[in-house]
C-alpha cells in the first residue's frame, strides 16, 4: 500500500488558501461575465455600426444610379417619341444639351443595332468600327429590358474626352420615318461623380469600397493606396458573395459588407476599419489582468498579515508547552494579541500553577507517607516491646509458670505474625482484634492482671478490612496511663453504622483535662511535642490513607474514664 | 437520475415532432396593396402549414438583403421573395445557392439567366404581355369591336381614340410591357389611336391624381379613354376627373381601365366610374405559392399542382377581364 502523507497546513496557510481561492474565484467570475457582457456588446456595435455606415454608403451609390437612370429615362421618353427623319435637329440639341448642362454626363449617344451612330455628338473615330464588338452594345441588345452598366474606363466615344467615363447602355425604341425601331441609348457617365461619392465616406484606416461586377471581376476600388489591403477584401467578397462578415486582414480588424447594387447585377462591398473598437477590448482585458493582479496581490499581503497576527501568540503559546514538555514548570507566557489566544494564555498560566502546587503537594504527601510507613514498621518491631515480654518470659520461667510461658510465647509470636501479616497494608478487622487480644493477653501476664478487658465487636464488621496496626499504640496508650492503684478496665468496640467504621477504646483511671486534651489535638495535627506519638502516628495514617473524613476523637471524664474513638469512612475503605 | 434522462428524451422527441419547418416571405414594400392582398392570400393558403416569417423590405434592397442574411442564420428551409430590385436575385441566387436553401421568386422577375444558376431557383408571376392584351380587349368591348366605326364613346365621331395613359414607374419592366403591348395590341386590331399624354404616376393613386389635375385642366373633355398601368392609379384617375365634373352628364363618362383587379374596384366597376379591369390574380398566384413551396419540401407532388410548373421553373398564372 502507498504512504499517503497527510498535509496538515498551518492556520495561516489555511487562512492564505481560503481568502485567495475566494477572492481567485469571486474574480475570476466576475470578470468572465464582465468580458462575456462587454465582448458581446461591442460585437454587436461593431456590426451595426459598420452596417449602418455600409447602408449610408450604398443608399448613396444607389441614390447615383437612381440618378443616372433617372436621366436616361427622361432622355428616353422626351425625345424618342418623336420621328427622327422631321426632328433631327431638335433631337440632336436635346441630346447636347443634355450633355453639357448634366454634370455627370459626359456624352449621349444613340446608335442602331447595326452601330451606326443615330444621334449625338461626333464619334472619336478609332471605335468607330469596333462598337458592334463592344461589350456594352452586346449586352444591351442580348438583354432588353434593363440598363447596363460598364465598369469605369477611359475609353471614351467622344471626340475630346480622355476622362474616365462608366457607359449606360439600353435597348429603346426610336421612330425613323413613321417606322418603329430598336436601337441603343448610350450615355457616357462622369466617373468622377463616383469617386466624389466614396470621398465623402469614412471606413477607417484601409477602409475602402470595391464593386463587383456579375462575373466577379473587380470594376471599382475608392481607394487604391498602399496601406489598402483590397486583394485579401476582393477574395472574401467573392467567397461570401451576401452579406455582412467580420474579418482579420494584416492582423486588422476590418467589418466587411457585400450587397447587391440596385439596378445592375453588381456587388458593393464596404470594408470598414474597426480595429479600434477591437482594440477597446484589448484594453479592458489588459485593465481586468491588472485588477486582477493588483487585488490578488492585495489580498495575499492581508491575509499573510491576518495570519501572522493570529499565529504568532499561538507560537508563544506552543514554545512555552514545549518548554513545559521538556519539564520547565518556571514558565510564564506573556501573550499579546487576540482575546481569545490571551485567555487561553491565562488558562495556560494558572494551569501551570496549579500543576506546580498539585506537584509540591504530591512530593510532600510521600515523603509524610513514606515515614509514617517507617514508623509503622517500627511499631511492628517494637524492640521495648520484645525486651519486655522477653523479660517477662524470663520471670515466668524461673517462677515456674511454665503454662504462662506457653501462653505469652504463643500470644507473642501470633503479635508478629499479625504485625509482619506477610507485609500486606490491610487485614480484617477480626485479625486486627486477634491481634490486640495477643498484645492484652502478654502485657496481662507482665502488668500481673493490673487491668481487665472486655471485647466487643459487632458481628458485621468482622470482615471489614482496615489499616492493620492501629488499634495497638491506642491501647498502649490506655495501659500505660490507665494502671494505677485500683484495677483498671479497659473496653474496646468495634461497630458500624452507615457511613463509618468506629473503634472505641476505653478506659478507666485518672482521665486527661479539657486542656490537654487540646494539646493532643494540636500535637495530632503537627504540633511539636514528645507525647502520644503512637497516637500521632495512628492519626496520621488513617488520615493519609483514608482521607480527611477519619479522625480520632477522645473524650475524658477527669477521675473516671478516657475514651479515644477512631473513625474510619466505610465507602472509601470499601474502594480500596 | 433515470428519471431526468426520460424527462429529457421525452422533450427532445416532442421538440423533434412539433418542429415545423420554417419558410420566409420577404416581400418589398407594404404599401403596395396589391402586395399586401397577396401577403394575406400566401398567409391564409399555408394554413398554418410551415411556421411562416413575412418581412418588409421598405423598398430598400439593402433592407431585404439583410433579411436574407438573418434566414440563412436562421437556417429557413425555404425563402419566397418579392425582390425590390430583379437585378439584386443574380447575387441572392448565388448565395442561396451556396447555402441550399430553395428560394421562389414572385410579382418581379429575376433574369431567365439569374434564374436558371439554380435549379432550385423559381419564380411565380404571371404572363406579362397577357394583361395588355386583355386591356385591348377591353378596349375592344367598349368601343366596338369595328375600328373604322366606332360606338358612342368616340364622343368627336373622328374614328380615333384620343388617349391618355397612366404608366407606372419608368423603366419598370411591368409598366414598360404593358404600355407598349396595349398599344401595340390595339393597333394591330386596326384602331387608330391618338395618344395624348403619356403620365409616369409609378403605381401612386396620389400622384395619378395629382397628374390627371394637370392632364384634365390641358385637354378637358377630349379625353376619350384612360388607360392606366394598375387599378391605383386608374382610381386616382377617377378622383380628379369627379372632381373636375367628369360623369355628371353622359357625355363625360370617360371610360377607364386599369390593370390588378384590386378588391376595391369592384365597387368603382358596380358605380360605373371603372369601365373594367383585368385581374392580376393574387389569389391563384398566392396558390400557387404555396402548392410550388409544398412541392418543394416534398408535401406535393408536380401531378397535384393545379397551376402548370413550366421548364421546372415558372408558374404563369392567367389574367382575367373583370367588366
Amino acid at each position: 500500500m502507498k504512504n499517503r502523507i497527510k498535509y496538515n497546513p498551518t492556520i495561516g496557510q489555511n487562512i492564505l488558501i481560503a481568502t485567495l481561492s475566494i477572492v481567485i474565484i469571486v474574480l475570476l467570475f466576475t470578470s468572465a461575465l464582465y468580458y462575456a457582457v462587454f465582448s458581446n456588446r461591442t460585437e454587436s456595435l461593431i456590426e451595426s455600426q459598420s452596417r449602418e455606415i455600409n447602408k449610408q454608403i450604398v443608399l448613396n451609390y444607389e441614390n447615383y444610379i437612381n440618378s443616372v437612370i433617372e436621366t436616361a429615362n427622361f432622355i428616353q421618353f422626351s425625345s424618342l417619341g418623336m420621328d427622327i427623319a422631321t426632328n433631327y435637329n431638335k433631337l440632336q440639341d436635346i441630346f447636347t444639351f443634355n450633355s453639357s448642362i448634366k454634370k455627370d454626363v459626359v456624352s449621349i449617344y444613340l446608335f442602331d443595332f447595326y452601330g451606326n451612330k443615330i444621334l449625338g455628338d461626333n464619334l472619336n473615330n478609332t471605335y468607330y468600327k469596333t462598337i458592334l464588338e463592344e461589350e456594352w452594345f452586346i449586352e444591351a441588345k442580348n438583354e432588353m429590358n434593363i440598363s447596363h452598366f460598364s465598369a469605369p474606363h477611359s475609353n471614351s466615344l467622344a471626340l475630346q474626352s480622355n476622362e474616365n467615363v462608366i457607359f449606360l447602355s439600353r435597348t429603346v425604341d426610336y421612330i425613323d420615318r413613321s417606322r418603329k425601331r430598336r436601337g441603343i441609348l448610350l450615355i457616357e457617365l462622369n466617373f468622377k461623380a463616383l469617386k466624389d461619392l466614396a470621398d465623402k465616406t469614412n471606413l477607417g484606416e484601409g477602409g475602402h469600397i470595391l464593386i463587383l461586377n456579375d462575373k466577379d471581376q473587380l470594376i471599382y476600388l475608392s481607394n487604391n493606396s498602399e496601406n489598402v489591403p483590397f486583394s485579401k477584401s476582393f477574395e472574401i467578397a467573392v467567397k461570401n458573395l451576401l452579406g455582412g462578415v467580420k474579418a482579420n486582414i494584416d492582423s486588422i480588424q476590418y467589418f466587411i459588407n457585400i450587397n447587391t447594387l440596385i439596378h445592375t447585377r453588381w456587388r458593393i462591398v464596404t470594408v470598414n476599419n474597426v480595429n479600434d473598437i477591437s482594440l477597446a477590448r484589448k484594453e479592458m482585458i489588459l485593465m481586468m489582468f491588472v485588477i486582477f493582479v493588483g487585488s490578488l496581490t492585495l489580498t495575499t499581503v492581508i491575509s499573510v498579515y491576518i495570519a501572522k497576527r493570529i499565529t504568532s501568540p499561538l507560537n508563544k503559546l506552543k514554545d512555552s508547552m514545549f518548554r513545559l514538555e521538556s519539564g520547565d514548570f518556571n514558565t510564564k507566557v506573556e501573550v499579546k494579541g487576540q482575546k481569545e489566544v490571551v485567555r487561553l494564555s491565562k488558562s495556560f498560566n494558572s494551569m501551570i500553577d496549579e500543576i506546580r502546587t498539585l506537584m509540591d503537594r504530591v512530593v510532600e504527601e510521600q515523603r509524610e507517607k513514606r515515614s509514617n510507613e517507617l514508623r509503622a514498621l517500627q511499631n511492628q518491631i517494637n524492640p521495648h516491646f520484645l525486651y519486655n515480654t522477653l523479660d517477662s518470659i524470663v520471670w515466668l520461667a524461673e517462677n515456674h509458670r511454665s503454662q504462662d510461658v506457653i501462653t505469652t510465647v504463643i500470644a507473642l509470636a501470633r503479635f508478629f505474625r499479625i504485625s509482619i501479616s506477610s507485609g500486606a497494608t490491610t487485614i480484617p478487622v477480626r485479625d486486627e482484634i486477634s491481634h490486640i487480644e495477643n498484645y492484652l493477653t502478654i502485657q496481662k501476664i507482665r502488668y500481673v492482671d493490673k487491668f481487665k478487658y472486655t471485647i466487643d465487636i459487632a458481628r458485621d464488621v468482622y470482615d471489614i478490612k482496615v489499616m492493620k496496626l492501629i488499634l495497638q499504640p491506642i491501647v498502649e496508650n490506655a495501659i500505660y496511663h490507665g494502671i494505677g492503684d485500683d484495677m483498671e478496665l479497659i473496653d474496646i468496640k468495634a461497630y458500624k453504622d452507615d457511613n463509618f467504621l468506629y473503634f472505641e477504646i476505653e478506659n478507666t483511671g485518672y482521665g486527661i483535662t479539657p486542656e490537654r486534651i487540646e494539646e493532643i489535638y494540636k500535637m495530632l495535627n503537627g504540633a511539636q511535642i514528645k507525647q502520644s506519638v503512637g497516637m500521632r502516628n495512628v492519626y496520621q495514617r488513617i488520615k493519609l490513607y483514608y482521607g480527611e473524613k477519619a479522625d480520632i476523637k477522645i473524650q475524658s471524664e477527669l477521675d473516671e474514664k478516657t475514651q479515644i474513638k477512631i473513625i474510619i469512612p466505610l465507602d472509601i475503605m470499601e474502594k480500596k | 437520475m433515470r428519471l431526468f434522462i426520460a424527462t429529457l428524451l421525452l422533450t427532445i422527441l416532442m421538440g423533434c415532432s412539433q418542429q415545423k419547418k420554417t419558410v420566409s416571405l420577404l416581400i418589398y414594400n407594404n404599401q403596395d396593396t396589391f402586395i399586401n392582398e397577396m401577403t394575406e392570400y400566401i398567409k391564409k393558403e399555408f394554413n398554418n402549414e410551415y411556421e411562416l416569417k413575412i418581412m418588409d423590405s421598405q423598398n430598400f434592397q439593402i433592407t431585404q438583403n439583410e433579411f436574407i442574411e438573418s434566414r440563412i442564420k436562421a437556417k429557413d428551409d425555404l425563402i419566397i421573395i418579392n425582390p425590390v430590385d430583379r437585378l439584386g436575385a443574380y447575387s441572392i441566387i448565388k448565395k442561396l445557392k451556396e447555402k441550399n436553401i430553395p428560394v421562389v421568386f414572385f410579382n418581379r422577375e429575376p433574369l431567365a439567366k439569374d434564374l436558371n444558376l439554380w435549379d432550385k431557383a423559381f419564380y411565380v408571376g404571371t404572363k406579362g404581355e397577357q394583361s395588355a392584351t386583355l386591356q385591348a380587349d377591353l378596349v375592344e368591348n367598349i368601343f366596338g369591336s369595328d375600328p373604322l366605326h366606332l360606338n358612342n364613346y368616340d364622343r368627336n365621331r373622328d374614328n380615333i381614340i384620343d388617349l391618355v395613359i397612366l404608366k407606372g414607374e419608368q423603366g419598370h419592366q411591368d409598366a414598360e410591357i404593358r404600355t407598349s403591348e396595349v398599344i401595340n395590341s390595339l393597333k394591330k386590331r386596326g384602331y387608330n389611336l391618338n395618344i395624348l399624354v403619356t403620365e409616369v404616376a409609378n403605381w401612386s393613386r396620389t400622384e395619378a391624381m395629382e397628374k390627371m389635375d394637370t392632364i384634365v385642366e390641358e385637354f378637358q373633355d377630349s379625353i376619350e379613354l384612360i388607360i392606366s398601368n394598375n387599378d391605383s392609379m386608374a382610381i386616382g384617375a377617377i378622383i380628379s376627373l369627379r372632381k373636375a365634373g367628369f360623369f355628371k352628364e353622359d357625355k363625360l363618362w370617360v371610360p377607364i381601365i386599369g390593370i390588378d383587379g384590386l378588391k376595391e374596384t369592384y365597387s368603382y366597376i358596380e358605380s360605373g366610374y371603372l369601365a373594367g379591369t383585368v385581374l392580376n390574380d393574387s389569389q391563384a398566384q398566392a396558390k400557387a405559392i404555396v402548392e410550388l413551396t409544398e412541392l418543394i419540401l416534398g408535401k406535393r407532388t408536380q401531378d397535384n399542382l393545379t397551376y402548370k410548373l413550366e421548364n421546372d421553373k415558372y408558374i404563369l398564372v392567367d389574367y382575367k377581364i373583370i367588366q
